[in-house]
């Protein structure tokens, strides 16, 4: 873990909520992507969250702010990480909207419509453009299109791209 | 494990009465495992759906009993109230659910 916040650039306070809040949605966000930290998630009052991880980062606090690791992140985590910091870039309003989809949609396999209404109503609080935001970010994270999703879409915005190219040629 | 019912409700007099009731036990429930991290105020409501005037009540009065602490943390530039339990809230709970599921597992 202390090597993906490395790799994040991710300069944890254990004195401060919003660090202890990306740390949890990290995690969170790596686990749903299929990255086993060892931290399982599960939903409380604060959404997914890793009790486990709590105890560790109270229990290893220096190691966590000084990001003293041996680990090395192996190429699949280090794009993981990299694709994780570049969606999100550490916001925590935004990690915790996109944990929260991500966790409905993938963890209890609810459909998308679902997935929303509970993250309105474990989250009230965040806007609705916070939230549209966050889920927009999750998809770009978490859900990585097919190669037939891909022909799925071609086929669909093809007939759009033939008309607008049309109106070009006129 | 005793096995008759009223060795197992006698047992019940190390316990704290004021804790049973169905919202301070969701609440110390939710912030036990939550340990040192706590959750805000607005966390609480929302996950519990408990209205405003009963959660603020409640939570003052397992504050008052020393099983919750609580504080101002600032969350994205916001000011929240945060509440985390206690080491006392902590053993209260662990006594109260330890006693339940002897009880419940007694009564099944």
């Amino acid at each position: 873990m202390i090597a993906f916040f490395r790799e994040l650039d991710f300069h944890f306070n254990i004195g401060a909520f919003d660090d202890r809040l990306i740390a949890q949605k990290l995690v969170c966000l790596l686990e749903l992507r299929g990255i086993d930290l060892g931290y399982p998630c599960s939903v409380y009052v604060r959404g997914p969250y890793s009790p486990d991880l709590t105890l560790d980062l109270y229990a290893f606090t220096r190691e966590f702010e000084t990001l003293e690791t041996s680990s090395r992140l192996n190429p699949t985590e280090k794009e993981a990480a990299g694709e994780l910091g570049r969606i999100f870039g550490l916001k925590p309003v935004l990690l915790e909207v996109g944990a929260t989809y991500g966790y409905y949609a993938i963890r209890q396999e609810c459909d998308p419509l679902e997935a929303l209404r509970q993250v309105k109503r474990l989250k009230p609080f965040y806007s609705e453009a916070q939230i549209a935001l966050g889920i927009s970010k999750a998809k770009e994270f978490l859900f990585q299109p097919t190669k037939r999703d891909r022909e799925t879409l071609k086929k669909e915005t093809g007939i759009w791209q033939r008309a607008s190219l049309q109106s070009l040629e006129h | 494990m005793p096995n008759d019912i009223l060795s197992m409700v006698n047992e019940s007099g190390g316990l704290n009465a004021k804790v049973f009731s169905l919202v301070r036990l969701k609440l110390l429930a939710s912030l036990a495992a939550l340990g040192p991290d706590g959750a805000t105020y607005r966390e609480l409501r929302a996950a519990l759906d408990i209205n405003d005037g009963v959660l603020f009540a409640n939570l003052n009065v397992l504050k008052e009993m020393g099983y919750l602490a609580s504080g101002k943390i600032t969350s994205e530039g916001k000011e929240l109230e945060l509440y985390t339990i206690t080491t006392e809230g902590q053993d209260e709970w662990k006594r109260t659910r330890t006693w339940l599921c002897r009880f419940l597992h007694c009564g099944a």
